[in-house]
């Protein structure tokens, strides 16, 4: 029935076995929800980490503010107070830029170069998908010369689009297998690769922490009354407040 | 009482003779008149404080308890004193000589106490007076509350609490008076004669005192209220009143910047009122620079890393997920928390704090304009008006009020300041203590916890050195997968050609351009895409390989070896070569036929013609497209694969092995090809 239209495009048979359609989707899903996550991750490091040294910047301006105050001129014990606090936080901020730098250097870096390698991959994807599309139109039309009648010119197009179709096919199958190959692979490879970037954040924290906990504790020792909970601080605030307000010149609300 | 101390004294001064010693006994008498009336007067107002206190207060329960607390004040504490007072007033009576002078000495001893108590109670007055004035608009309560008091105290007559409220303050003042006149009758060479007029003049102060603390407090109210008024509210108060109050000051204020006149230089003030400004200052840049490191904290606290955790099970990586978590939900949280709570909030209580002397110090530089220009009208015309003369006073007494509170306000400030900085520092501490901890948990279970920190991070810098290379071989890997290749179109009349090079080269040989090439030397080709080629040379006589020596089957010429495609041909033919295993020149143009073609062959095989052939010789045969034949044999007489005796329709003879192909399904026989 030669009238029949014919679409070409579609092939009978399914070519590729749904298992190994469905083992490449697992794959490249999994391979695909990585990216997503490396991508995320990345990003939120850096905003934590920005906002990290933002945070050490203000507690900075605490201190040199307050010590550009005149009131620091006349008191002394309000100068050698906001000095030695001037002091803290400037090493804090010193001790902090370490901290992010290690970290862009262990763990941001390395995200964004394993993050790299996924425009290849999804290329690589591409070309197979291609590659697929082309085997099934050149499948369609090897079938679609089949169900004709076989007359010499049919047969000779029948020949021909066998051979178009069979080097298609091998390209096809050679993609398929090679990622299916190297997708796992690469999958696999983030478990060793990652491992010493967290190490090295865990660590990182704990560094920064140490000088944190000896500077201000060395402050609180030489400046404040330690052992006071907050209740009695709150007291103490509530006291100081009463004061004031006992003040004729303090307004009543 | 009185009458029986009098009948006594009486009848002692009839026993003394002398006109001296009569009006000496007369001033004695006058004296212990004095001091009993001060003990009676004492009794009868003590009694009627507690009246009021308790009898009358109990009775007005359906007031609400905050105007009971205005109307009668501190009464409570006033009745205190003064039981105390009297009782020890009552001990004096037995010592009879020592009488007057240890009553001079217990009001120097009470002066402190009283002037604190009865205070608070006159700058309350005029509050509790306008209270009464209210519920004496409302017929049905002011009944009620008469009602009450001519119960309990039938001499108050009309005017009711009022009446009441008012006698607080006129015992106080009545004090200097009651002491004056014993003063009066007092022998100035007496013992008690110094004692009581340090008393008399201790009294005053304390009325003076009490004075100037309710005058202070009234000015301090009525400036110190930040009035949160909207600009049409502001409009509305502009009158020519305020206007003209502003103009004035303006001009006077001006006339001062010109130095036409004299500016009051209050050095102590100056001073004062610049230290305030440094601790403004300092309250104000603490608080917005504690508000952005709080809003940078909220930052930092929102960004959660830890939850993407790559899907990695096991290991650091889940560490650091756990340790990130516990740290946000505890120990930042907790520092959070404390810090709002102890550094934030006391700041904002400060800064609202500064905005009441703020706003006196403001209102004194306006009325010390007024003042100023005051004075100068004393100076010219010697009197001022009395609500010119009210407008000096508010002056003096927000100077006044000012430079005696504004250094205590100063102090506390700043020690408020220092403790908040210190608790700062220690929120501080606790932070690094508690994320250290857990962080020190979570490092004590990572592979390399042993390994010193330089070490370390050595080892991490080779790590990540090994682990890049082999990212670099993956993406290679995957950039090495590549498109497709392009089957490109026949053109129209090159199935002729190709079989022509096909005939002559060999499959091998034969390439395809991929896309359209234009030559640009004299041996270079111009070749459409498509164009099949034979390859002669894959490189040109210099050597380059990538200009390669082709035939298009009519032309020589060169072409960049990077747009040819090897053509696929049959790879049947190839593998029928390769059964047979030879591989020689396949530049042989005529088969050499065997004598006698026997029958050997090893394998018949269904084979068709792939494209036509026509028979230039006696030993070969025709061909059509299509045609099914036999293969007799896969090589001819001298063994070259390239051509194959080959049994089709009925005839026998040689045709190119490379027009042959196998059969992929069945076929049909007896079909006729047009020719």
């Amino acid at each position: 029935m030669s009238w029949i239209p014919f679409k070409i495009g579609q092939p009978k048979k399914q070519i590729v076995p749904k298992t190994v359609e469905r083992d490449f989707e697992r794959e490249y899903g999994k391979l695909q929800q990585l990216e997503e996550q490396t991508r995320k991750l990345q990003k939120d490091m850096k905003k934590s980490t920005d906002a990290d040294l933002a945070m050490s910047k203000s507690a900075v301006k605490i201190s040199l503010d307050l010590l550009s105050n005149p009131l620091c001129e006349q008191d002394q014990d309000l100068l050698s107070m906001v000095t030695a606090l001037d002091t803290a936080m400037k090493r804090m901020d010193a001790f902090n830029q370490e901290k992010v730098n290690q970290i862009q250097k262990t763990v941001i870096e390395p995200l964004k170069k394993f993050g790299s390698v996924f425009p290849s991959l999804n290329m690589a994807v591409k070309r197979r998908e291609q590659a697929l599309q082309d085997y099934r139109r050149l499948q369609a039309k090897v079938e679609k010369y089949e169900e004709k009648e076989k007359t010499g010119p049919v047969l000779a197009k029948l020949h021909q689009a066998r051979e178009e179709l069979r080097p298609v096919r091998e390209d096809f199958e050679a993609k398929n297998r090679q990622l299916l190959e190297e997708m796992p692979r690469f999958y696999g490879s983030r478990l060793d690769y990652f491992q010493p970037s967290f190490e090295s954040l865990i660590r990182a924290q704990v560094v920064y922490y140490s000088e944190m906990h000896k500077i201000f504790g060395d402050l609180t020792q030489q400046l404040d009354q330690p052992g006071h909970s907050d209740e009695q601080r709150e007291r103490e605030n509530e006291a100081k407040l009463s004061e004031l307000r006992a003040l004729s010149i303090v307004a009543d609300d | 009482m009185a009458k029986h101390g009098a009948d006594e004294l009486s009848c002692r001064s009839g026993s003394l003779d002398g006109e001296g010693r009569a009006s000496e006994d007369r001033s004695l008498l006058r004296q212990r008149l004095a001091v009993q009336e001060l003990i009676d007067t004492e009794v009868s107002y003590l009694h009627m404080l507690q009246l009021c206190a308790s009898d009358i207060r109990s009775r007005l329960q359906q007031l609400p308890q905050g105007d009971l607390d205005v109307l009668f004040s501190n009464i409570d504490d006033i009745i205190k004193v003064n039981s105390r007072f009297l009782h020890d007033l009552q001990e004096t009576a037995s010592k009879k000589e020592e009488q007057v002078r240890l009553v001079g000495n217990l009001f120097l001893e009470f002066q402190e106490e009283l002037e604190q108590v009865y205070k608070v109670y006159c700058a309350s007055y005029d509050q509790a007076l306008l209270l009464v004035d209210t519920y004496r608009k409302e017929p049905e309560l002011q009944r009620h509350i008469q009602g009450i008091i001519e119960a309990v105290v039938p001499q108050a007559g009309s005017s009711g609490l009022s009446f009441l409220l008012v006698i607080p303050l006129q015992r106080i003042t009545r004090y200097p008076l009651l002491l004056q006149k014993i003063l009066e009758n007092t022998v100035p060479d007496a013992s008690a004669y110094p004692v009581l007029q340090r008393a008399v003049s201790a009294l005053q102060d304390v009325n003076t005192n009490i004075n100037e603390y309710k005058m202070r407090k009234e000015v301090a109210s009525k400036y110190t209220k930040v009035e949160q008024l909207t600009l049409r509210e502001r409009l509305a108060r502009i009158n020519t009143h305020t206007l003209s109050k502003k103009t004035t000051r303006l001009s006077q204020l001006l006339k001062q910047e010109a130095g036409l006149i004299p500016r009051t230089e209050d050095k102590e003030f100056d001073d004062l009122e610049e230290r305030f400004q440094w601790v403004s200052l300092c309250v104000t840049e603490l608080k917005n620079n504690v508000a952005a490191y709080l809003d940078n904290l909220q930052t930092f606290l929102c960004f959660r890393p830890h939850e993407y955790s790559l899907d990695i099970p096991e290991g650091p990586a889940v560490q650091y997920c756990n340790l990130a978590r516990d740290l946000q939900l505890e120990a930042f949280l907790t520092f959070k928390q404390r810090l709002e709570g102890l550094v934030w909030q006391p700041l904002c209580s400060l800064a609202k704090a500064l905005l009441g002397p703020q706003n006196l110090i403001k209102k004194r530089l306006d009325k010390l304009l007024d003042f100023e220009r005051l004075e100068e009208k004393l100076l010219e015309v010697g009197s001022v008006t009395y609500q010119e003369e009210a407008a000096r006073h508010t002056y003096q007494a927000l100077n006044s009020l000012l430079v005696a509170e504004l250094p205590q306000f100063n102090q506390l400030v700043v020690q408020w300041l220092g403790q908040i900085l210190r608790t700062f520092v220690t929120l501080q501490r606790d932070l690094a203590k508690q994320v250290l901890q857990r962080a020190e948990g979570s490092m004590a279970q990572l592979p390399h916890h042993h390994v010193p920190e330089p070490a370390f991070r050595k080892l991490v810098e080779d790590a990540l050195g090994r682990t890049s290379n082999q990212l670099r071989s993956f993406q290679e890997t995957f950039e090495k997968v590549l498109p497709p290749p392009t089957t490109q179109p026949l053109l129209p009349g090159s199935e002729r050609q190709a079989q022509a090079l096909l005939s002559r080269y060999g499959p091998g040989k034969l390439y395809q351009a991929t896309s359209n090439i234009s030559g640009t030397g004299t041996l270079d080709l111009t070749l459409p895409r498509g164009q099949i080629v034979a390859l002669l040379q894959n490189k040109d006589t210099k050597g380059n390989s990538s200009r390669w020596l082709v035939d298009t089957g009519g032309h020589r010429g060169y072409v960049p070896a990077g747009k040819l495609q090897l053509y696929h041909v049959v790879p049947s033919a190839e593998e029928l070569r390769r059964q047979v295993g030879l591989n020689k020149d396949p530049r042989c143009l005529t088969p050499e036929p065997s004598p006698a073609p026997a029958p050997s062959i090893p394998t018949v095989n269904q084979v068709i013609a792939v494209y036509p052939f026509v028979a230039r010789s006696s030993h070969e045969v025709s061909l059509q497209a299509g045609q099914p034949v036999t293969i007799l044999e896969a090589q001819d007489k001298k063994g070259n694969p390239e051509w194959s005796l080959v049994e089709v329709n009925g005839q026998r003879g040689y045709v190119p092995s490379g027009f042959l192909a196998r059969a992929q399904s069945p076929v049909l026989w007896g079909w006729n090809l047009p020719s």
